[in-house]
């Protein structure tokens, strides 16, 4: 098993947010995460990327129990995200937004750049062409030298994936990444999930856009108030009596 | 001597204490941006800075006299690592409210004021300058030759921070860790440890103002009460939180000082000056640069 959470459980004082929830994921899949609003979708991403420490159950990657690393070590494990609001570096370009991400891979530290400059120029070099190629695959490449916050919105959720994708992740969290697009950048990002995809990386996916995530997903997971209700294939889950209540169920209120 | 060299002279002088403000407003601005949390312990860790380099110069360790330039680097240096312990304990004050922070700063504070007048006496001492001690006359205007060191040195770091920042790998991972913990720590980032090398920056540069201006002031327990003061006020007057910010606040403050010195009345030098920070900031209460100042919750 690739990713497993294992009977996880996150309380903030009285209020329980996710209630030993268990979900696997494979490697290469595209695993959808649904619920309506304050199901606890964010709170699992907010435990995955280490933010927060899991009041109960485990999270095992590769093997190894990562829900007791800080959030940088389990980057470096392989994790990488995106989220809900935008938050690029704002006073930071675009690529310089995306060689950040790439910082924990140099070989380089700050003593060498003292005492060699020269391989440290031609190690950000290989930097600056892989950060090029992550923008180039998100179409955001003509930005690279723009001040991160003067693109235009939609653009600027690339830049956040590019941003992501440059930290080497074998699985990327996404949060919500076609909030605020309109239909013909929605269908770009769907080109281009699948395009990560093909790269290997594992993709998991916390979205409300329903015609996105039933034609994407290989496997959806619906949570609702911070329980697991429902879990297959789009087809499955938009038949379940379950799942459909739970929709209405808000509707309704 | 005609006016226009009295002042230029007086400016010039302005310039020099202003660097040393400069840098130490530097310290408070860099911890703020990337801790939240206002360090008033600053002008205590300018002190220990002073002394952790003067005391190789001046023979207080062992009798040595190593050159002012290896003291300096010495002094620098071991204050940093000061810094990178005060992260340690920084990291859960951080977290606290302004009350605990401003608590816990100023008790450190007085903790190390305290241990310096233990280890080195309440008394204090002149520093013999490296440099000739007669003011160099350069078309017509006299300046004290370690008074140029100062302003060259301290223009020299604060441009190096600036490229170390911008172009550098660990720069460029401190500025986005100052920007948003979360998101750099997804990117990767150790949040803490950046922390820890932007509280050794700030203390090395006090250090740094320190040693270069033990000199020209009298080395002493108290001397950081009076500077931390001032470097405070020139952070928030450049507008806290800004590195530009910081060497502008920190160069108007020490002109601004100098001035009414040189042409009002020495006896009312602080008064003017702080008064001067006061109409700035009502007329401009982010400050000189005036950086939108992102609030840490």
């Amino acid at each position: 098993m690739f990713l497993k959470i294992e009977n996880l459980k996150m309380q903030f004082g009285g209020l329980i947010a996710v209630n030993d929830v268990s979900i696997n994921v494979e490697k290469g899949e595209i695993h959808g995460l649904i619920g309506p609003n304050g199901s606890g979708k964010t709170t699992i991403f907010n435990v995955l990327s280490g933010y927060y420490k899991p009041s109960g159950g485990k999270i095992v990657f590769d093997g190894k129990t990562i829900s007791n690393l800080p959030a940088y070590q389990i980057t470096a494990a392989g994790f990488a995200r995106t989220f809900q609001n935008l938050r690029l570096f704002s006073s930071m370009t675009v690529l310089d937004n995306v060689l950040v991400g790439m910082g924990h891979h140099a070989k380089t530290g700050l003593w060498k750049t003292i005492l060699n400059p020269v391989a440290v120029q031609r190690e950000e070099n290989i930097f600056i062409e892989k950060a090029m190629n992550f923008l180039n695959l998100l179409e955001v490449a003509d930005f690279a030298n723009e001040l991160a916050t003067s693109l235009p919105y939609g653009s600027q959720r690339r830049v956040e994936i590019a941003r992501a994708l440059a930290t080497d992740p074998q699985i990327i969290l996404l949060d919500e990444p076609a909030a605020g697009l309109n239909e013909i950048e929605t269908e770009k990002l769907r080109e281009i999930l699948m395009k990560i995809q093909n790269t290997g990386v594992t993709i998991l996916l916390v979205e409300h856009d329903m015609k996105l995530v039933m034609g994407i997903c290989d496997v959806i997971t619906v949570l609702d108030y911070g329980k697991k209700i429902a879990e297959g294939t789009g087809a499955a889950i938009s038949n379940d009596p379950v799942v459909i209540e739970a929709y209405l169920g808000q509707e309704d209120l | 001597m005609n006016t226009t060299s009295i002042f230029i002279q007086t400016l010039i002088g302005g310039i020099g204490i202003g660097s040393l403000y400069a840098l130490i407003a530097l310290g408070y601005s860099m911890v703020y941006r990337s801790m939240g949390l206002v360090n008033f312990a600053h002008g205590s860790i300018y002190m220990v800075g002073t002394y952790l380099g003067i005391i190789w110069y001046t023979g207080l360790v062992l009798g040595l006299h190593v050159s002012y330039p290896v003291a300096f680097i010495i002094g620098v240096l071991l204050n940093g690592l000061l810094g990178v312990l005060l992260e340690r304990i920084f990291r859960p004050l951080a977290k606290l409210d302004l009350m605990f922070m401003l608590l816990g700063t100023i008790g450190l504070g007085f903790v190390l004021d305290n241990l310096a007048v233990i280890i080195f006496g309440a008394e204090g001492f002149a520093v013999r300058s490296p440099l000739p001690n007669a003011p160099i006359n350069i078309a017509g205007i006299l300046v004290l030759p370690q008074m140029l060191l100062l302003i060259c040195v301290s223009a020299l770091l604060m441009v190096g921070l600036q490229v170390f920042l911008s172009t550098t790998k660990t720069g460029k991972a401190m500025r986005a860790s100052a920007m948003d913990h979360d998101i750099a720590s997804a990117m990767g980032i150790p949040v803490n440890r950046m922390n820890a090398l932007t509280l050794a920056i700030g203390s090395g540069l006090a250090a740094a103002a320190g040693i270069l201006a033990a000199p020209i002031v009298y080395v002493n327990p108290a001397m950081g009460a009076a500077v931390g003061l001032k470097g405070f006020a020139a952070a928030i007057l450049g507008g806290l939180g800004s590195i530009p910010g910081a060497i502008a606040g920190g160069l108007v403050f020490g002109v601004v000082e100098a001035i009414s010195a040189g042409f009002i009345s020495s006896s009312y030098t602080k008064g003017i000056a702080f008064f001067v920070v006061v109409i700035v900031l009502m007329l401009k209460p982010s400050g000189i640069v005036g950086e939108t100042v992102i609030e840490k919750v």
